[in-house]
Protein backbone atom coordinates (compact mmCIF):
# COMPACT_ATOMS: atom_id res chain seq x y z
CA UNK A 1 0.00 0.00 0.00
CA UNK A 2 1.35 3.37 -1.32
CA UNK A 3 1.37 6.63 0.62
CA UNK A 4 -1.46 7.39 -0.95
CA UNK A 5 -3.82 4.37 -0.46
CA UNK A 6 -3.00 4.80 3.04
CA UNK A 7 -4.20 8.39 2.91
CA UNK A 8 -7.32 7.33 1.02
CA UNK A 9 -7.79 4.24 3.14
CA UNK A 10 -7.55 6.77 6.42
CA UNK A 11 -10.93 7.71 6.98
CA UNK A 12 -12.48 4.16 7.01
CA UNK A 13 -9.22 2.99 9.28
CA UNK A 14 -11.18 5.59 11.58
CA UNK A 15 -14.37 4.20 11.92
CA UNK A 16 -13.11 0.49 12.02
CA UNK A 17 -10.65 1.64 14.87
CA UNK A 18 -12.94 3.75 16.84
CA UNK A 19 -15.26 0.41 16.35
CA UNK A 20 -12.31 -1.55 17.92
CA UNK A 21 -11.67 0.69 20.77
CA UNK A 22 -15.30 1.59 21.82
CA UNK A 23 -16.94 -2.26 21.51
CA UNK A 24 -13.95 -3.84 23.27
CA UNK A 25 -16.33 -4.24 26.47
CA UNK A 26 -18.72 -6.29 23.72
CA UNK A 27 -15.59 -8.91 23.73
CA UNK A 28 -16.30 -12.50 24.73
CA UNK A 29 -13.82 -13.68 27.62
CA UNK A 30 -13.48 -16.49 29.80
CA UNK A 31 -15.97 -18.87 27.56
CA UNK A 32 -15.17 -22.24 28.39
CA UNK A 33 -18.04 -23.86 30.39
CA UNK A 34 -17.81 -23.92 33.83
CA UNK A 35 -19.87 -24.75 36.85
CA UNK A 36 -19.97 -23.12 40.76
CA UNK A 37 -18.46 -25.93 42.55
CA UNK A 38 -18.69 -23.43 45.93
CA UNK A 39 -18.75 -20.05 47.27
CA UNK A 40 -18.23 -17.91 50.10
CA UNK A 41 -18.36 -14.42 50.44
CA UNK A 42 -17.44 -12.78 47.17
CA UNK A 43 -14.97 -15.98 46.22
CA UNK A 44 -16.36 -18.48 43.42
CA UNK A 45 -15.04 -22.09 42.90
CA UNK A 46 -15.53 -23.22 39.61
CA UNK A 47 -15.30 -26.52 37.92
CA UNK A 48 -14.00 -26.92 34.08
CA UNK A 49 -16.50 -29.42 32.02
CA UNK A 50 -14.45 -32.20 30.62
CA UNK A 51 -14.72 -35.58 28.90
CA UNK A 52 -11.42 -36.25 29.15
CA UNK A 53 -9.88 -35.94 32.47
CA UNK A 54 -7.08 -38.58 32.22
CA UNK A 55 -4.39 -37.32 35.11
CA UNK A 56 -5.49 -38.10 38.36
CA UNK A 57 -4.10 -34.56 40.36
CA UNK A 58 -6.41 -32.25 39.55
CA UNK A 59 -5.06 -27.91 39.21
CA UNK A 60 -6.45 -25.38 40.84
CA UNK A 61 -5.67 -22.09 39.87
CA UNK A 62 -5.53 -18.87 41.87
CA UNK A 63 -4.88 -15.42 40.40
CA UNK A 64 -4.10 -11.99 42.12
CA UNK A 65 -6.24 -9.67 44.19
CA UNK A 66 -6.35 -6.74 41.32
CA UNK A 67 -8.04 -8.21 38.10
CA UNK A 68 -9.63 -10.67 37.34
CA UNK A 69 -9.13 -14.19 36.57
CA UNK A 70 -10.46 -14.41 33.39
CA UNK A 71 -6.81 -14.10 31.78
CA UNK A 72 -6.58 -18.05 32.48
CA UNK A 73 -9.32 -18.32 29.96
CA UNK A 74 -8.87 -15.11 27.50
CA UNK A 75 -10.37 -16.36 24.70
CA UNK A 76 -11.34 -19.36 22.63
CA UNK A 77 -8.11 -21.19 20.64
CA UNK A 78 -6.09 -18.69 23.27
CA UNK A 79 -6.99 -20.04 26.49
CA UNK A 80 -4.31 -21.69 29.34
CA UNK A 81 -7.80 -23.66 30.79
CA UNK A 82 -8.86 -24.67 27.33
CA UNK A 83 -4.99 -26.20 26.67
CA UNK A 84 -4.62 -27.76 30.04
CA UNK A 85 -8.24 -29.32 29.76
CA UNK A 86 -7.26 -30.86 26.13
CA UNK A 87 -4.18 -32.11 27.85
CA UNK A 88 -6.53 -33.98 30.74
CA UNK A 89 -6.35 -32.58 33.46
CA UNK A 90 -9.14 -31.66 35.52
CA UNK A 91 -9.34 -27.69 36.47
CA UNK A 92 -10.65 -25.83 38.70
CA UNK A 93 -10.85 -21.86 39.22
CA UNK A 94 -10.85 -20.02 42.20
CA UNK A 95 -12.21 -16.80 41.64
CA UNK A 96 -11.98 -13.86 44.06
CA UNK A 97 -14.89 -11.90 42.75
CA UNK A 98 -15.65 -8.38 42.95
CA UNK A 99 -15.28 -6.73 46.74
CA UNK A 100 -16.71 -3.79 47.80
CA UNK A 101 -16.46 -1.36 50.84
CA UNK A 102 -18.42 -4.68 52.98
CA UNK A 103 -15.38 -6.68 52.56
CA UNK A 104 -12.64 -3.50 53.57
CA UNK A 105 -12.33 -5.87 56.47
CA UNK A 106 -10.76 -9.11 54.65
CA UNK A 107 -7.30 -9.38 54.84
CA UNK A 108 -4.49 -11.58 53.34
CA UNK A 109 -5.24 -14.27 56.45
CA UNK A 110 -8.87 -14.44 54.76
CA UNK A 111 -7.50 -15.69 51.42
CA UNK A 112 -4.78 -17.43 52.76
CA UNK A 113 -6.25 -19.58 55.77
CA UNK A 114 -9.76 -19.57 55.01
CA UNK A 115 -10.10 -19.07 51.18
CA UNK A 116 -7.62 -21.21 50.03
CA UNK A 117 -8.18 -23.94 52.55
CA UNK A 118 -11.69 -24.32 51.71
CA UNK A 119 -11.39 -24.39 48.06
CA UNK A 120 -8.58 -27.08 48.04
CA UNK A 121 -11.23 -29.19 50.81
CA UNK A 122 -14.04 -28.82 48.02
CA UNK A 123 -11.82 -29.39 45.17
CA UNK A 124 -10.72 -32.92 46.68
CA UNK A 125 -14.47 -33.45 47.36
CA UNK A 126 -15.59 -32.92 44.18
CA UNK A 127 -12.89 -34.69 42.38
CA UNK A 128 -12.29 -37.53 44.78
CA UNK A 129 -8.70 -36.88 44.90
CA UNK A 130 -6.42 -36.31 48.02
CA UNK A 131 -4.04 -34.55 46.21
CA UNK A 132 -3.94 -31.25 43.95
CA UNK A 133 -2.34 -28.62 41.87
CA UNK A 134 -2.09 -24.87 43.24
CA UNK A 135 -1.48 -23.07 40.54
CA UNK A 136 -0.98 -19.51 41.47
CA UNK A 137 -0.20 -15.96 39.37
CA UNK A 138 1.19 -13.02 40.66
CA UNK A 139 -0.18 -12.09 44.10
CA UNK A 140 -1.97 -15.26 43.78
CA UNK A 141 1.24 -17.04 43.48
CA UNK A 142 2.42 -15.29 46.74
CA UNK A 143 -1.13 -16.62 48.52
CA UNK A 144 -0.69 -19.98 47.40
CA UNK A 145 3.26 -20.04 48.64
CA UNK A 146 1.68 -18.68 51.78
CA UNK A 147 -0.54 -21.48 51.75
CA UNK A 148 1.94 -23.77 51.73
CA UNK A 149 4.39 -22.73 54.10
CA UNK A 150 1.70 -21.80 56.79
CA UNK A 151 -0.19 -25.25 56.81
CA UNK A 152 2.86 -28.21 55.77
CA UNK A 153 0.00 -30.66 56.09
CA UNK A 154 -1.97 -29.23 53.11
CA UNK A 155 -3.42 -31.37 50.18
CA UNK A 156 -1.60 -29.87 47.34
CA UNK A 157 1.59 -31.88 45.74
CA UNK A 158 2.72 -29.15 43.16
CA UNK A 159 2.99 -25.91 43.21
CA UNK A 160 3.53 -23.75 40.50
CA UNK A 161 4.37 -19.96 40.77
CA UNK A 162 3.97 -17.55 38.00
CA UNK A 163 5.38 -14.29 37.84
CA UNK A 164 5.54 -13.98 41.55
CA UNK A 165 6.29 -11.41 43.66
CA UNK A 166 8.69 -12.39 46.77
CA UNK A 167 11.60 -9.99 47.19
CA UNK A 168 10.16 -6.51 46.73
CA UNK A 169 13.36 -4.74 47.04
CA UNK A 170 14.31 -4.01 43.50
CA UNK A 171 10.86 -3.16 42.68
CA UNK A 172 9.66 0.06 41.16
CA UNK A 173 6.57 -0.49 43.44
CA UNK A 174 8.88 0.06 46.41
CA UNK A 175 10.17 3.34 45.41
CA UNK A 176 6.65 4.31 45.48
CA UNK A 177 4.80 3.17 48.42
CA UNK A 178 7.84 2.27 50.68
CA UNK A 179 8.48 5.73 51.55
CA UNK A 180 7.21 7.07 54.65
CA UNK A 181 5.16 9.89 53.20
CA UNK A 182 2.58 7.05 51.15
CA UNK A 183 0.32 6.61 54.07
CA UNK A 184 -1.28 3.17 53.25
CA UNK A 185 -3.40 3.27 56.44
CA UNK A 186 -5.11 6.69 55.51
CA UNK A 187 -5.93 5.31 51.91
CA UNK A 188 -7.64 2.01 53.25
CA UNK A 189 -9.39 3.63 55.73
CA UNK A 190 -11.05 6.38 53.31
CA UNK A 191 -11.82 3.96 50.35
CA UNK A 192 -12.51 0.91 52.35
CA UNK A 193 -11.86 -0.96 49.14
CA UNK A 194 -9.22 0.45 47.18
CA UNK A 195 -10.74 0.97 43.45
CA UNK A 196 -9.13 -1.26 40.80
CA UNK A 197 -8.94 1.91 39.05
CA UNK A 198 -6.24 3.37 40.81
CA UNK A 199 -4.23 0.01 40.88
CA UNK A 200 -4.48 -0.09 37.18
CA UNK A 201 -3.40 3.18 36.94
CA UNK A 202 -0.44 2.69 38.88
CA UNK A 203 0.49 -0.50 37.13
CA UNK A 204 0.17 1.56 33.62
CA UNK A 205 2.55 4.32 35.04
CA UNK A 206 5.06 2.09 35.28
CA UNK A 207 5.20 2.36 31.85
CA UNK A 208 3.63 5.30 30.81
CA UNK A 209 4.23 5.96 27.16
CA UNK A 210 4.11 2.26 25.89
CA UNK A 211 0.53 1.87 28.09
CA UNK A 212 -1.37 5.01 27.47
CA UNK A 213 0.34 5.83 23.76
CA UNK A 214 1.66 3.01 22.34
CA UNK A 215 -1.08 0.60 22.42
CA UNK A 216 -3.22 2.62 20.38
CA UNK A 217 -0.68 3.39 18.16
CA UNK A 218 0.41 -0.06 16.96
CA UNK A 219 -3.27 -0.76 16.71
CA UNK A 220 -3.93 2.55 14.41
CA UNK A 221 -0.74 1.18 11.93
CA UNK A 222 -2.42 -2.20 12.14
CA UNK A 223 -6.15 -1.11 11.28
CA UNK A 224 -4.46 1.19 8.46
CA UNK A 225 -2.36 -2.02 7.10
CA UNK A 226 -5.40 -3.89 6.85
CA UNK A 227 -4.08 -6.45 9.25
CA UNK A 228 -5.54 -5.88 13.00
CA UNK A 229 -6.90 -8.72 15.11
CA UNK A 230 -9.77 -7.34 16.79
CA UNK A 231 -10.92 -10.23 18.50
CA UNK A 232 -7.14 -10.74 19.70
CA UNK A 233 -7.41 -7.13 20.70
CA UNK A 234 -10.36 -6.62 22.51
CA UNK A 235 -10.13 -9.64 24.93
CA UNK A 236 -6.78 -8.28 26.48
CA UNK A 237 -8.13 -4.95 26.23
CA UNK A 238 -11.52 -5.57 28.51
CA UNK A 239 -9.79 -7.88 30.69
CA UNK A 240 -7.02 -5.23 31.45
CA UNK A 241 -10.09 -2.52 31.95
CA UNK A 242 -11.64 -4.87 34.33
CA UNK A 243 -10.60 -4.04 38.01
CA UNK A 244 -12.28 -5.51 41.07
CA UNK A 245 -11.20 -2.78 44.32
CA UNK A 246 -8.85 -4.24 46.44
CA UNK A 247 -9.65 -4.98 49.66
CA UNK A 248 -8.75 -2.03 52.41
CA UNK A 249 -7.34 -4.77 54.87
CA UNK A 250 -5.65 -7.19 52.11
CA UNK A 251 -4.55 -3.54 50.69
CA UNK A 252 -2.98 -2.45 53.90
CA UNK A 253 -1.03 -5.38 54.81
CA UNK A 254 0.18 -6.38 51.03
CA UNK A 255 1.45 -2.81 50.69
CA UNK A 256 3.10 -2.66 54.43
CA UNK A 257 4.23 -6.63 54.73
CA UNK A 258 5.58 -6.92 51.24
CA UNK A 259 6.59 -3.50 49.93
CA UNK A 260 7.51 -1.54 53.17
CA UNK A 261 8.88 -4.43 55.19
CA UNK A 262 9.27 -6.65 52.99
CA UNK A 263 8.62 -9.47 55.01
CA UNK A 264 8.30 -12.77 52.91
CA UNK A 265 11.98 -13.19 52.49
CA UNK A 266 12.85 -11.79 55.97
CA UNK A 267 11.13 -14.65 57.38
CA UNK A 268 8.34 -12.30 59.12
CA UNK A 269 5.55 -13.12 57.76
CA UNK A 270 3.05 -13.62 60.42
CA UNK A 271 -0.78 -14.49 59.93
CA UNK A 272 -3.04 -15.76 62.47
CA UNK A 273 -0.12 -15.95 64.98
CA UNK A 274 1.54 -18.43 62.45
CA UNK A 275 4.98 -17.39 60.89
CA UNK A 276 5.27 -18.04 57.26
CA UNK A 277 8.17 -20.28 57.37
CA UNK A 278 9.19 -20.51 53.45
CA UNK A 279 11.80 -23.61 54.53
CA UNK A 280 8.42 -25.77 55.12
CA UNK A 281 7.54 -25.35 51.58
CA UNK A 282 7.87 -28.96 50.74
CA UNK A 283 6.20 -29.15 47.34
CA UNK A 284 7.15 -30.09 43.87
CA UNK A 285 7.85 -26.65 43.09
CA UNK A 286 7.85 -24.93 39.64
CA UNK A 287 8.65 -21.22 39.37
CA UNK A 288 8.06 -19.68 35.90
CA UNK A 289 9.62 -16.18 35.39
CA UNK A 290 9.37 -13.34 32.82
CA UNK A 291 12.62 -11.78 30.99
CA UNK A 292 10.79 -8.57 30.68
CA UNK A 293 8.86 -8.67 33.86
CA UNK A 294 8.58 -5.14 35.60
CA UNK A 295 5.52 -5.31 37.97
CA UNK A 296 7.25 -8.81 39.62
CA UNK A 297 10.69 -8.42 38.29
CA UNK A 298 12.45 -12.04 37.93
CA UNK A 299 15.61 -11.07 40.63
CA UNK A 300 12.54 -10.42 42.90
CA UNK A 301 10.76 -14.04 42.51
CA UNK A 302 14.10 -15.86 42.31
CA UNK A 303 15.36 -15.99 46.24
CA UNK A 304 12.46 -18.21 46.52
CA UNK A 305 14.27 -21.09 45.07
CA UNK A 306 16.40 -20.99 47.82
CA UNK A 307 13.78 -20.19 50.44
CA UNK A 308 11.65 -23.16 50.01
CA UNK A 309 12.64 -26.97 51.54
CA UNK A 310 11.24 -28.75 48.33
CA UNK A 311 13.49 -31.10 47.07
CA UNK A 312 12.05 -30.76 43.60
CA UNK A 313 12.69 -27.56 41.87
CA UNK A 314 12.19 -26.11 38.57
CA UNK A 315 12.91 -22.90 36.83
CA UNK A 316 11.49 -21.76 34.06
CA UNK A 317 12.58 -18.19 32.52
CA UNK A 318 10.45 -16.86 29.58
CA UNK A 319 10.65 -14.05 27.31
CA UNK A 320 7.61 -11.94 27.50
CA UNK A 321 5.87 -9.97 30.24
CA UNK A 322 4.39 -10.04 33.58
CA UNK A 323 0.90 -10.68 31.52
CA UNK A 324 2.49 -11.86 28.23
CA UNK A 325 4.20 -14.81 29.53
CA UNK A 326 0.96 -17.18 30.18
CA UNK A 327 -1.08 -14.64 28.08
CA UNK A 328 0.58 -13.70 24.65
CA UNK A 329 0.95 -14.83 21.50
CA UNK A 330 3.66 -17.08 22.33
CA UNK A 331 2.51 -18.25 25.05
CA UNK A 332 0.74 -21.58 23.33
CA UNK A 333 4.19 -23.11 21.85
CA UNK A 334 6.09 -21.73 24.39
CA UNK A 335 5.47 -21.44 28.16
CA UNK A 336 2.55 -23.72 28.19
CA UNK A 337 3.65 -26.67 26.98
CA UNK A 338 6.96 -26.72 29.49
CA UNK A 339 4.07 -26.18 32.31
CA UNK A 340 2.52 -29.33 31.04
CA UNK A 341 5.54 -31.33 30.60
CA UNK A 342 6.66 -30.52 34.22
CA UNK A 343 2.99 -31.56 35.31
CA UNK A 344 2.77 -34.73 33.92
CA UNK A 345 5.12 -35.98 35.64
CA UNK A 346 3.72 -35.06 38.63
CA UNK A 347 0.78 -35.43 38.20
CA UNK A 348 -0.06 -39.51 38.10
CA UNK A 349 -2.10 -41.25 41.29
CA UNK B 1 20.39 -2.89 -3.05
CA UNK B 2 17.57 -1.16 -4.14
CA UNK B 3 14.87 -4.11 -2.77
CA UNK B 4 16.71 -3.51 0.71
CA UNK B 5 16.29 0.28 0.37
CA UNK B 6 13.50 1.73 2.59
CA UNK B 7 10.77 3.84 0.93
CA UNK B 8 10.33 7.86 2.44
CA UNK B 9 7.24 6.39 4.47
CA UNK B 10 9.22 3.53 5.72
CA UNK B 11 12.00 5.56 6.86
CA UNK B 12 9.84 8.28 8.30
CA UNK B 13 7.80 5.09 10.28
CA UNK B 14 11.67 3.98 11.44
CA UNK B 15 12.62 7.19 12.48
CA UNK B 16 9.26 8.21 14.71
CA UNK B 17 9.24 4.19 16.37
CA UNK B 18 12.98 4.83 16.93
CA UNK B 19 12.04 8.56 18.94
CA UNK B 20 8.88 6.80 20.35
CA UNK B 21 11.15 4.23 22.11
CA UNK B 22 13.45 7.13 23.37
CA UNK B 23 10.87 9.11 24.97
CA UNK B 24 9.20 5.72 26.66
CA UNK B 25 12.83 5.04 28.00
CA UNK B 26 12.90 8.72 29.31
CA UNK B 27 9.69 8.07 30.57
CA UNK B 28 10.04 4.72 32.57
CA UNK B 29 13.58 6.57 34.02
CA UNK B 30 11.36 9.77 35.55
CA UNK B 31 8.55 7.75 36.99
CA UNK B 32 11.45 5.64 38.86
CA UNK B 33 13.05 8.66 40.37
CA UNK B 34 13.06 9.10 43.53
CA UNK B 35 11.29 12.38 43.29
CA UNK B 36 8.84 11.05 41.19
CA UNK B 37 7.60 8.49 44.22
CA UNK B 38 7.58 11.82 46.33
CA UNK B 39 5.25 13.44 43.90
CA UNK B 40 3.13 10.55 43.53
CA UNK B 41 2.65 10.08 47.55
CA UNK B 42 1.58 13.38 48.19
CA UNK B 43 -0.56 13.57 45.13
CA UNK B 44 -2.00 10.47 46.37
CA UNK B 45 -2.78 11.97 50.23
CA UNK B 46 -4.59 15.04 48.73
CA UNK B 47 -6.87 12.92 46.82
CA UNK B 48 -6.84 10.75 50.03
CA UNK B 49 -8.11 14.13 51.44
CA UNK B 50 -10.41 15.52 49.47
CA UNK B 51 -12.08 12.30 48.72
CA UNK B 52 -12.16 11.98 52.63
CA UNK B 53 -14.15 15.48 52.96
CA UNK B 54 -16.38 14.19 49.64
CA UNK B 55 -17.43 11.25 51.63
CA UNK B 56 -18.28 13.15 54.78
CA UNK B 57 -20.10 16.18 53.29
CA UNK B 58 -22.58 13.98 51.64
CA UNK B 59 -22.83 11.27 54.37
CA UNK B 60 -23.76 13.97 56.64
CA UNK B 61 -26.40 15.48 54.07
CA UNK B 62 -28.06 12.22 53.54
CA UNK B 63 -28.24 10.91 57.51
CA UNK B 64 -29.84 14.78 58.12
CA UNK B 65 -32.54 13.60 55.37
CA UNK B 66 -33.10 10.08 57.57
CA UNK B 67 -32.18 8.06 54.59
CA UNK B 68 -29.85 4.66 54.92
CA UNK B 69 -26.36 6.01 54.17
CA UNK B 70 -23.13 3.99 52.49
CA UNK B 71 -22.10 3.43 55.81
CA UNK B 72 -25.47 2.30 57.65
CA UNK B 73 -25.21 -0.56 54.22
CA UNK B 74 -22.20 -1.35 54.49
CA UNK B 75 -22.66 -2.19 58.36
CA UNK B 76 -25.46 -4.17 57.16
CA UNK B 77 -23.47 -5.94 54.41
CA UNK B 78 -21.14 -6.70 56.85
CA UNK B 79 -23.30 -8.08 59.06
CA UNK B 80 -24.22 -10.93 56.72
CA UNK B 81 -20.50 -11.23 55.58
CA UNK B 82 -19.77 -12.65 59.20
CA UNK B 83 -23.27 -14.96 59.45
CA UNK B 84 -22.05 -16.81 56.01
CA UNK B 85 -18.81 -16.58 57.80
CA UNK B 86 -20.07 -18.69 60.53
CA UNK B 87 -22.59 -20.56 58.47
CA UNK B 88 -19.57 -21.98 56.32
CA UNK B 89 -18.05 -23.11 59.44
CA UNK B 90 -21.31 -24.90 60.76
CA UNK B 91 -21.57 -26.40 56.69
CA UNK B 92 -17.75 -28.09 57.14
CA UNK B 93 -17.69 -29.00 60.48
CA UNK B 94 -21.09 -31.15 59.30
CA UNK B 95 -19.22 -32.09 56.16
CA UNK B 96 -16.44 -32.99 58.26
CA UNK B 97 -18.63 -35.23 60.64
CA UNK B 98 -20.64 -36.59 57.62
CA UNK B 99 -17.18 -38.32 56.42
CA UNK B 100 -16.07 -39.41 60.03
CA UNK B 101 -19.69 -41.18 60.25
CA UNK B 102 -19.17 -42.40 56.38
CA UNK B 103 -15.30 -43.81 57.26
CA UNK B 104 -16.96 -45.82 60.44
CA UNK B 105 -19.89 -47.25 58.53
CA UNK B 106 -17.04 -49.15 56.45
CA UNK B 107 -17.28 -46.96 53.10
CA UNK B 108 -14.63 -45.02 52.34
CA UNK B 109 -14.93 -41.15 52.14
CA UNK B 110 -12.33 -40.86 49.06
CA UNK B 111 -14.77 -43.49 47.32
CA UNK B 112 -18.01 -42.18 48.16
CA UNK B 113 -16.27 -38.32 46.76
CA UNK B 114 -15.63 -39.79 44.04
CA UNK B 115 -18.70 -41.48 43.25
CA UNK B 116 -20.45 -38.05 43.99
CA UNK B 117 -17.99 -36.44 41.75
CA UNK B 118 -19.39 -39.08 38.80
CA UNK B 119 -22.82 -38.06 39.54
CA UNK B 120 -24.06 -40.89 41.85
CA UNK B 121 -26.92 -40.15 44.21
CA UNK B 122 -25.36 -38.86 47.44
CA UNK B 123 -26.18 -40.70 50.47
CA UNK B 124 -26.47 -37.16 52.76
CA UNK B 125 -29.05 -34.64 51.82
CA UNK B 126 -27.89 -31.57 53.59
CA UNK B 127 -24.18 -31.09 51.46
CA UNK B 128 -25.56 -31.97 48.34
CA UNK B 129 -28.82 -29.44 48.35
CA UNK B 130 -25.98 -26.72 49.09
CA UNK B 131 -24.13 -28.01 46.09
CA UNK B 132 -27.23 -28.06 43.89
CA UNK B 133 -28.35 -24.79 44.98
CA UNK B 134 -25.02 -23.14 43.97
CA UNK B 135 -24.85 -24.73 40.53
CA UNK B 136 -25.23 -22.76 37.77
CA UNK B 137 -23.82 -23.02 34.41
CA UNK B 138 -21.37 -19.99 33.58
CA UNK B 139 -20.99 -18.46 31.06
Amino acid sequence: MNALERIARSPIAALEFANIVLTERDAQIAVTPKDVVWTHRTTTLYRYRSANRTYAVPVLLVFALINRPDIFDLRAGHSFVEFLLDEGYDVFLLDWGVPDEADADLGLEHYVCDEIPSALREVRRVSGQEEATLLGWCIGGTLSLLHCALQPGTTVRNLVLLTTPIDTTASLYTSWVARDSFDVDRVAEVYGSVPGRTVDWANKLMKPVSNYWTTYRRLWLQVLDGDARPDAYQAMAKWVADNPPFPGRAYREWITWMYKENRLVRGRMRLRERRADLSAVEQNLLVVTAGADHIAPRQGTLPVLDLVGSADVTHLDRPGGHIGLMAGSKARKEVWPDIAEWLDERSHA
Amino acid sequence: MAEDRLTPEQEARRLYEEAETRVAKAAERVVSRDSFGELLAMATENVVAVTRISFDALDLVWSNLRLAGRRDITRLTRQLGRTEDKLEHVLQEVERLRDEVERQNGAPASATRAAKADGAKPTAAGSATRRRSQRSSAP
